[in-house]
């Protein structure tokens, strides 16, 4: 029986161009099945991050208004100006920067902002705040000032004020840059322990041996490589014409 | 930096709730106000008050001359543009009006600052009606001010890294005006990326609270 449930991600020849008329993305096909753990990965400049902003809906900036033009669809919706509520509901963004997205005077205050803004009860914004930060270990953190923490542990209450919004789909922009190695297996575990759809724009082929079991390798907006993880990786060919390397691990002695 | 750091030190004052240390020090700097210049005794009763208060808080007397330090040399300029334009009574008067009255407002705050965490101050303002924009924008100025630090302070070693001599002062000038304005684009960038994270977690606008049981 064919599966008719819709896909998780759905882009249906993306294409994007930038004010100043760079093309940033040149007509991306791709359907991410629900749970599915993607990771994008290409040299500086391919696009990434353009990709990603797209599934939040943060581009096109203004949105689109009509479903004719859509080109991105989360669980079968368009990503439209009326729709984005919804969207960005399902869709968690955690930002490379977690000084960019931690505005808030204390932990918890900046924890509660997204479930405030889905309009839900204090008594359920608590209950979200306290399992968010518990998932990411920080729960003894909630009255500290976001300027005390390390960079992981900043990273990780971000996290937290995402996973507050129950997300379906989690979408991650170098999660791991700027990260020591404990707080980068810290991140691990707690996204290994994540249920929902994964897709992670990186350049830690490491950690996507650990954590992905697909990639999309993007080049110029372009998709150049589509496929198991370590079939993809572990190809020279692909990895050196597209400025990657093989990771160690995958390497034939 | 941490500018909230002195709040969390214990005194007499840190059990008294938000919003009657935040009335205590509005009620002091409008008796500096309402106090005729003339009274002296109330003067030097208010000033008296506040140092007392400012010790039981846990501010030496070499921090307050430091923090007055930087604030005083501005206040004195300020101050003697009266007496320089009109020599007569009147001006001095406004002058040392001015000086007294700012000099007990600057120790006020300064007292409020010791003994009211920021978040705490926020919450106070809530529960007093201030406008929700304001109180956000205040939260958000306070988050803020510490990244701006760090990147003032990563520019500063930056420039350090290469100065081999301060050499002129107007080269110091230049390359310090440079710095400023390399740190309002960077803000401005900052506030662009933070907009657009606020917006991926679902803010249309609105400004929400989570009220605490604190």
């Amino acid at each position: 029986m064919a599966n008719t449930e819709p896909a998780a991600i759905e882009l249906r020849r993306l294409t994007f161009q930038y004010p100043n008329g760079r093309l940033a993305l040149g007509e991306i096909t791709c359907s991410i099945p629900t749970g599915e753990r993607i990771a994008v990965v290409g040299p500086s400049g391919a696009g990434k991050s353009t990709l990603l902003m797209h599934l939040n809906g943060l581009l096109p900036a203004p949105p689109i208004t009509s479903d004719d033009r859509a080109q991105v669809f989360i669980q079968g919706t368009t990503v439209t100006r009326q729709r984005l509520r919804d969207i960005r509901r399902q869709v968690g963004f955690l930002f490379q920067d977690p000084d960019d997205q931690l505005f808030c005077p204390t932990v918890r205050d900046d924890v509660a902002f997204g479930p405030l803004n889905l309009g839900l009860s204090r008594e359920e914004v608590m209950s979200r705040v306290e399992a968010g930060l518990a998932a990411v270990g920080m729960a003894d953190c909630s009255t500290r000032n976001p300027s005390e923490l390390s960079t992981g542990e900043r990273k990780r209450v971000c996290l937290a004020g995402i996973l507050a919004c129950q997300p379906a789909i989690l979408v991650l922009d170098e999660p791991t840059s700027n990260l020591d190695p404990r707080a980068r297996r810290q991140l691990l575990e707690i996204l290994r322990a994540f249920q929902g759809t994964l897709v992670v724009a990186t350049h830690d082929l490491d950690f996507v041996i650990e954590l992905c079991t697909r990639v999309l390798v993007l080049e110029s907006g372009k998709v150049q490589a589509d496929g198991a993880t370590e079939r993809i990786l572990s190809d020279p060919l692909i990895m050196d014409r597209y400025g990657l390397e093989v990771p160690w691990r995958l390497r034939k002695p | 930096m941490v500018v909230d750091s002195r709040s969390s030190k214990q005194s007499l004052f840190q059990p008294l709730p938000g919003g009657i240390k935040l009335l205590m020090a509005l009620a002091m700097i409008l008796a500096a106000g309402l106090i005729p210049l003339e009274n002296w005794p109330a003067h030097g009763l208010l000033i008296g008050m506040i140092y007392i208060g400012l010790s039981i808080a846990g501010v030496t007397t070499g921090y307050l001359l430091r923090r007055l330090a930087l604030f005083m040399p501005m206040l004195l300029v300020f101050g003697l543009s009266a007496p320089a334009v009109r020599s007569d009574g009147a001006a001095w008067s406004w002058t040392i009006s001015l000086w007294l009255r700012c000099t007990v407002s600057f120790l006020a705050g300064l007292w409020l600052i010791h003994v009211l965490p920021f978040r705490e101050l926020l919450i106070t303002l809530r529960r007093w009606r201030c406008p929700a924009v304001l109180i956000a924008m205040l939260g958000f100025m306070y988050r803020y001010t510490f990244i701006l630090w760090d990147e003032l302070h990563r520019l500063q070693n930056a420039r350090a890294a290469r100065d081999f001599g301060s050499g002129p002062w107007w080269r110091t000038w230049s390359t310090n005006s440079q710095m400023i304005g390399l740190l309002l684009l960077r803000a401005m960038e900052r506030a662009e990326r933070t907009h657009r994270a606020m917006l991926a977690r679902g803010w249309d606008g609105s400004v929400r609270f989570l009220e605490s049981d604190e």
